[in-house]
């Protein structure tokens, strides 16, 4: 963009990519620093007085299901391979993975609710990939 | 009557499901309408766009109102927009009259709801006649009033400006879309992710995560606690419900469904200013204002009313000008979207039927909440009782399917959903606004195309001043929200010395 006769503009086609993106940034960089310039208080007391993250929460429910839900990521389209089209990546995946994930929130883990979790495990990703696979024909790793 | 031979059986089904469904996550805490429509929005793949909409719309009509359960059972918001309705409902409970605050609540719901939907009908069209003669340049003012407007009314107006730009900007990522003029140059990354992000991130994806699995990562953050008084839920067997008590609140009934509609129109303002201005205007109107707070069936309506007037209000900035009113009328973009139909001006005149299967069905979907949660309040009531550890998890997994299904079948929309998932739960951790930030990646990419197209038409900036009065409107309207803004501020700052 040529500003040179402002407020006449002229666009080089080829980088018109690049008008909107740097004029965009440009505006983001000049608020941050008013909101620094506004807030620099609270933010520098966040800095320098903590608690900081991840102190006050559950690490080990909070942790927990980003690792489980990466790993049943991960294993999804690899068990998906092996049976293409049919969808049994996502319900092979899916099972073990909503039992972990139900133990992960448990308070108590009574015998009770962790027969509820299993049984809850089995049958919603069978809901699932029978309504979307073989009802609504969609697509599913 | 054209219209008429669209109520199918399968259209009133899933209608119904829709709202028994959306009921169910207003229902639960944390769960909100917004993230029903994101979840279930894949099961409307294979259903047709106005079948499609039947259960979207539903979902959004159930999700809004499912929210006032918990909120007078429990005194926890089942949704943001139900949050005034705690300050007269909660008390009610306590002394007994669970009960009738619920349905003064539902009374109260179908009245907002049925509002605005008069409102959607009548506005929406008019609004659309209008915005048809805008050229780019009043359509990207249009954008940029939005984003001032949701700004003005962010708990910060800085922080709700740099929200909705920074969504601009990840907008932006891929290459300059060839098929609306661009020259198809990458932008914004860096060679590698060319493969996965040539056209950017996908909307759906990005609004799963944001809306969806971030609400998960903040439960599990907060330790996944269960509602220990849900165990302890009595709806009591106090004063019974009477119509009488809504002798004398019409007049409370159409001021709080009209703030809601009209709250529900600008862009990104979210349920709860509705609530909670409604709430405030019936506490200054009202000739009784000390009893607000203890259990005064006034406070109720007005906060029902209005967050059910939302529904309708947000739906007419999406149907008329392409830009959503509100985070769920956002996610129908998508839906929209998924059957290659854009939503702006010419859309209710170049697609008639699907605009009144719209009508018919947000006049259903009302009207099914109302007949399920009057009648099967006590039922509705225990879902509150569902636990977490049964249902995050299926919702993460509903989650995961949705992205996955988007674009039939591509691996890095989940991964898209898991770094969005992040993104929201770092802003939220932050204090950044999500509701700006999706409006601003809903629209950047249309705005990058209108300015950039007026500049090289017209090769001047001071085209978005002088090409038409209305651009002269706009700019007027978008000093006052900035003004606005600011005087806002300036009297919470000489509010706060006071006290």
């Amino acid at each position: 963009m040529n500003l040179a006769s402002f407020p006449n503009v002229s666009i080089d086609f080829a980088t018109s990519h690049l008008v909107f993106p740097m004029l965009v940034s440009i505006l983001l960089g000049l608020l941050l620093v008013a909101i620094l310039a506004t807030r620099w208080r609270t933010i520098w007391g966040a800095f320098t007085t903590g608690p900081y993250w991840p102190a006050g929460i559950d690490q080990l429910r909070f942790f927990g299901t980003i690792a489980l839900t990466v790993l049943y990521f991960l294993a999804m389209p690899q068990i998906g391979d092996l049976f293409p089209n049919e969808g049994y990546g996502f319900l092979i995946a899916s099972i073990p993975f909503l039992f972990l994930m139900s133990l992960l929130y448990l308070h108590r883990r009574s015998r009770r609710q962790i027969v509820i979790a299993a049984i809850n495990a089995a049958i919603a990703p069978t809901v699932v990939w029978y309504l979307l696979s073989t009802v609504f024909n969609l697509t599913l790793p | 009557m054209d219209f008429l031979s669209m109520i199918t059986p399968l259209f009133l089904v899933l209608i119904f499901s829709g709202t028994v469904i959306g009921i169910i996550f207003g229902a639960v805490p944390g769960m909100t309408a917004t993230m029903a429509v994101a979840v279930c929005l894949p099961l409307t793949y294979s259903l047709g766009l106005e079948n499609g909409l039947a259960l979207l719309l539903g979902l959004y009509v159930g999700g809004i109102s499912g929210g006032l359960v918990p909120a007078i059972l429990l005194n926890i918001p089942g949704t943001p927009s139900s949050i005034a309705t705690t300050f007269d409902g909660y008390p009610m409970t306590q002394r007994g009259e669970g009960e009738s605050a619920l349905k003064i609540a539902i009374f109260a719901s179908l009245f907002g709801g049925l509002f605005s939907l008069i409102v959607l009908y009548l506005f929406a069209p008019a609004l659309a006649d209008f915005a048809i003669q805008f050229s780019y340049v009043e359509k990207f003012l249009i954008i940029f009033l939005a984003l001032t407007v949701m700004a003005a009314l962010s708990s910060s107006m800085l922080i709700g400006i740099f929200s909705g730009v920074l969504g601009i900007l990840v907008s932006l990522i891929g290459a300059y879309d060839v098929s609306v003029g661009g020259n198809g140059e990458y932008r914004l990354m860096f060679g590698f992710m060319e493969p996965y992000l040539s056209g950017g991130f996908s909307l759906l994806p990005v609004l799963i995560g944001v809306f969806g699995l971030s609400s998960i990562l903040i439960e599990a953050a907060g330790g996944v606690p269960e509602n220990e008084g849900a165990a302890k839920i009595a709806l009591g067997h106090g004063k019974k419900f009477r119509l009488s008590i809504f002798r004398g609140e019409w007049s409370n009934l159409f001021r709080s469904a009209s703030i809601g509609t009209f709250i529900g129109l600008l862009p990104g303002v979210g349920g709860s200013a509705a609530s909670i201005m409604s709430y405030s205007q019936a506490k200054t109107f009202s000739k009784t204002p000390k009893e607000f707070g203890k259990g005064h069936p006034t406070g109720i309506v007005a906060s029902e009313a209005s967050n059910n007037g939302l529904t309708g209000g947000a739906l007419v900035p999406l149907l008329s000008l392409g830009i959503p009113g509100d985070s769920t009328t956002a996610i129908l973009i998508g839906a929209f979207t998924l059957q290659g139909i854009q939503v702006g001006p010419l859309f209710i005149s170049g697609n008639l039927e699907i605009w009144n299967s719209m009508i018919v069905a947000m006049l259903f979907a009302n009207i099914f909440m109302f007949a399920i949660m009057y009648f099967a309040i006590r039922h509705i009531a225990k879902i509150v009782t569902v636990p977490k550890y049964i249902l995050l998890p299926i919702i993460l997994m509903m989650c995961v399917v949705g992205s996955y299904t988007i674009n039939y079948g591509i691996m890095f929309d989940v991964w898209t959903l898991l770094i969005f998932g992040l993104f929201g739960y770092l802003a939220y951790l932050i204090g950044l606004e999500i509701a700006p930030f999706i409006i601003g990646f809903i629209l950047g990419p249309s705005a990058e195309i209108y300015f950039v197209k007026s500049l090289e038409s017209f090769g001047t900036v001071s085209i978005f001043f002088t090409k038409s009065w209305i651009a002269g409107v706009l700019w007027l309207l978008i000093a006052a929200s900035i003004g606005l803004s600011i005087w806002m501020s300036m009297a919470a700052g000489r509010h706060n010395d006071e006290t």
